[in-house]
C-alpha cells in the first residue's frame, strides 16, 4: 500500500505545485490572439476607453443589470490566479470558482463547442492581458434566487455540446466552428425567447431589441429580409472594415466587434483565411423570412 | 444527485413564475412623420441616391468588370457640392441623424465632404483607366466612414 501511495502522493504533489504553470505553457499566446480576435476581442470585457479586459460596460437584460468581469492578469481582481482549468471551466462550462454557474448573460453555452486546442491558446493570450486594477461590481439581478435560477438556466437551456480537440482546419466547416462557437454570431443576431434563450428555430434570423436595445440584423439568407441577395465578398467587407454593400458602416456594437473596443482587436485583426471560412459559412445559412428593421427604416430615409 | 434534480425543478418553476408574471416583452413603435419638403427631405434623397451607387460600383467589382464603377463613382462625386448646401443652419429634426457638430464644426465637416469628391473622383479615374478599383474604393469607403462617424448620430439615438 504504501509502496503504491506514495509514487500516487507524489505525482499529485507535482501536479499541484506546477498545475498552472505546465498548463499554461501549453497554449500559444500567438494563436490565440487569433482566436481573441475572432471572438470579437471578448469585447463585452472591456471598457468603452479601455484597458482590454478591464471589465466592460453595463448590460441591461430583462431579467437585471450584469457587470462583465475583469479578465485581465491581475491578481486580485483579474484571472490572474486562476488555474487554466479554472478559466476553461468558465469559458465552456459556465462554472465560477467557487463552483457556482454563471449568468447566462455570459454566452459559455456557445463557447462551450469551443475546440480544446482553442480554448489553451485563448487562455495563454489572456494570461498576457496586462493587469488592469478595476473592480468588479456585483451584477444586480431581477430574479428571487439567482444562483439557482442560473443552475437551472444551464440545465433547461444550455445544448449539449461536445468541444472537439482541434476545430476544422478549413472551408465552410471552420467557417461554421468559428460562427457557432468562437464568433458566437448567434448570441446576437438570433432573437431570444422569454426565458432570454436563444430561439434555434430562429437562428441568426435577427432581432429587433438585441443587446444594448439595439436592432440586429437578419443574416440568414433570405433575400427580403436578410442578407440573400448579398456575396460572400459583401460579408468578407463587413467583418474587414465594417463595410456594407451600399458603402455605409456598419454601427454600434457590431462596429465594435469588428474594430475592437477600448484599444483592443477585434474581426478586422482576424486572419483573412478566418474572416473568409465565416463569410463562406454565413452565406450558406438557410433563409427564415424575418424582418427586423424598425417600420420607420423601410422604404428608405424619410 | 435526486436533491439537485429537484433543487433545480424547483428554480426552474421560479424562474418561470418570475418570468411570466413581470417578462413581457417591451414593445416599442415609433412610426415617424414623414419629413415635409426641405433641405432635411432632399439630403437624405440624395444620399440615398448615394447609396445606390456605391452598391453600383460593387455590383461592377463583383461582375469583374470595374470600368463600370466609372459613371456612379462620378455621380457620387458630382452630388457632393449640392449636399453641403443642404445643411443651412438650424435644419435638425428628430428625424435626422445630423449631429449638431455638423453646425459647430462646419470646416471639419466640409473638409471630410470635400475628401468623399478626391475619393471618388479617383476611383472612377482608376476605373476608367483600368487602375485599382478595389484599392480605391476601399479609400471612398474610409471617406463614407470618416464622416458618418463624426457627423451622424447612430441610428439608435433617434428614437
Amino acid at each position: 500500500m504504501v509502496v503504491l501511495a506514495l509514487p500516487a502522493a507524489a505525482m499529485l504533489g507535482v501536479a499541484c505545485a506546477s498545475g498552472r504553470d505546465v498548463a499554461a505553457s501549453s497554449g500559444d499566446p500567438a494563436r490565440g490572439r487569433e482566436v481573441f480576435a475572432l471572438a470579437g476581442g471578448c469585447g463585452c470585457h472591456t471598457p468603452e476607453k479601455g484597458p482590454v479586459g478591464a471589465g466592460g460596460r453595463e448590460l441591461e437584460t430583462p431579467f437585471g443589470t450584469f457587470h462583465p468581469t475583469n479578465i485581465t492578469s491581475d491578481e486580485t481582481r483579474g484571472i490572474g490566479e486562476w488555474s487554466d482549468a479554472e478559466i476553461d471551466g468558465a469559458i465552456r462550462r459556465g462554472v465560477l470558482r467557487d463552483g457556482s454557474v454563471e449568468t447566462p448573460v455570459m454566452p459559455y453555452y456557445r463557447y462551450a463547442g469551443m475546440a480544446d486546442a482553442d480554448v489553451r491558446d485563448l487562455i495563454a493570450y489572456l494570461r498576457t492581458l496586462p493587469a488592469a486594477s478595476q473592480e468588479n461590481r456585483p451584477h444586480e439581478v431581477d430574479l428571487p434566487f439567482p444562483r439557482l435560477a442560473f443552475r437551472a438556466w444551464r440545465w433547461l437551456f444550455a445544448p449539449d455540446v461536445t468541444a472537439p480537440a482541434v476545430a476544422p482546419p478549413s472551408g465552410v466547416e471552420r467557417g461554421r466552428y468559428l460562427s457557432d462557437h468562437v464568433s458566437i454570431c448567434g448570441d446576437c443576431h438570433t432573437p431570444r425567447d422569454r426565458f432570454g434563450a436563444p430561439d434555434p428555430e430562429q437562428y441568426l434570423a435577427g432581432a429587433v431589441d438585441g443587446p444594448l436595445g439595439q436592432v440586429v440584423p437578419n443574416i440568414t439568407s433570405d433575400k427580403g429580409t436578410g442578407i440573400g441577395s448579398w456575396a460572400v465578398s459583401d460579408i468578407e467587407n463587413v467583418l474587414e472594415m465594417g463595410m456594407l454593400p451600399d458603402f455605409d458602416n456598419v454601427q454600434g456594437l457590431m462596429a465594435e466587434m469588428i474594430d475592437g473596443i477600448g484599444g483592443g482587436i477585434g474581426y478586422a485583426q482576424a486572419s483573412k483565411a478566418d474572416r473568409n471560412a465565416i463569410a463562406e459559412y454565413i452565406h450558406t445559412v438557410p433563409p427564415i423570412i424575418h424582418r427586423v428593421e424598425k417600420k420607420k427604416d423601410r422604404g428608405g430615409p424619410g | 444527485m435526486r436533491t439537485e434534480r429537484r433543487i433545480t425543478t424547483m428554480a426552474m418553476a421560479v424562474v418561470a413564475a418570475v418570468l411570466l408574471s413581470g417578462g413581457a416583452a417591451q414593445t416599442k413603435d415609433e412610426d415617424s412623420p414623414k419629413l415635409p419638403p426641405g433641405p432635411i427631405a432632399d439630403r437624405h434623397e440624395l444620399m440615398k441616391h448615394n447609396g445606390d451607387d456605391a452598391e453600383k460600383i460593387g455590383d461592377a467589382l463583383k461582375a469583374g468588370k470595374p470600368g463600370d464603377a466609372a459613371a456612379p463613382a462620378e455621380r457620387i462625386a458630382g452630388s457632393v457640392d449640392h449636399f453641403l448646401k443642404l445643411f443651412p443652419p438650424g435644419s435638425e429634426d428628430p428625424n435626422s441623424r445630423a449631429k449638431p457638430e455638423i453646425w459647430t464644426k462646419r470646416v471639419e465637416f466640409d473638409r471630410l465632404a470635400a475628401n468623399l469628391k478626391t475619393t471618388a473622383n479617383d476611383l472612377a479615374e482608376a476605373a476608367k483607366a483600368n487602375g485599382d478599383v478595389k484599392k480605391a474604393s476601399g479609400a471612398m469607403f474610409k471617406a463614407c466612414k470618416a464622416c458618418h462617424t463624426d457627423f451622424r448620430k447612430p441610428k439608435d439615438d433617434e428614437d
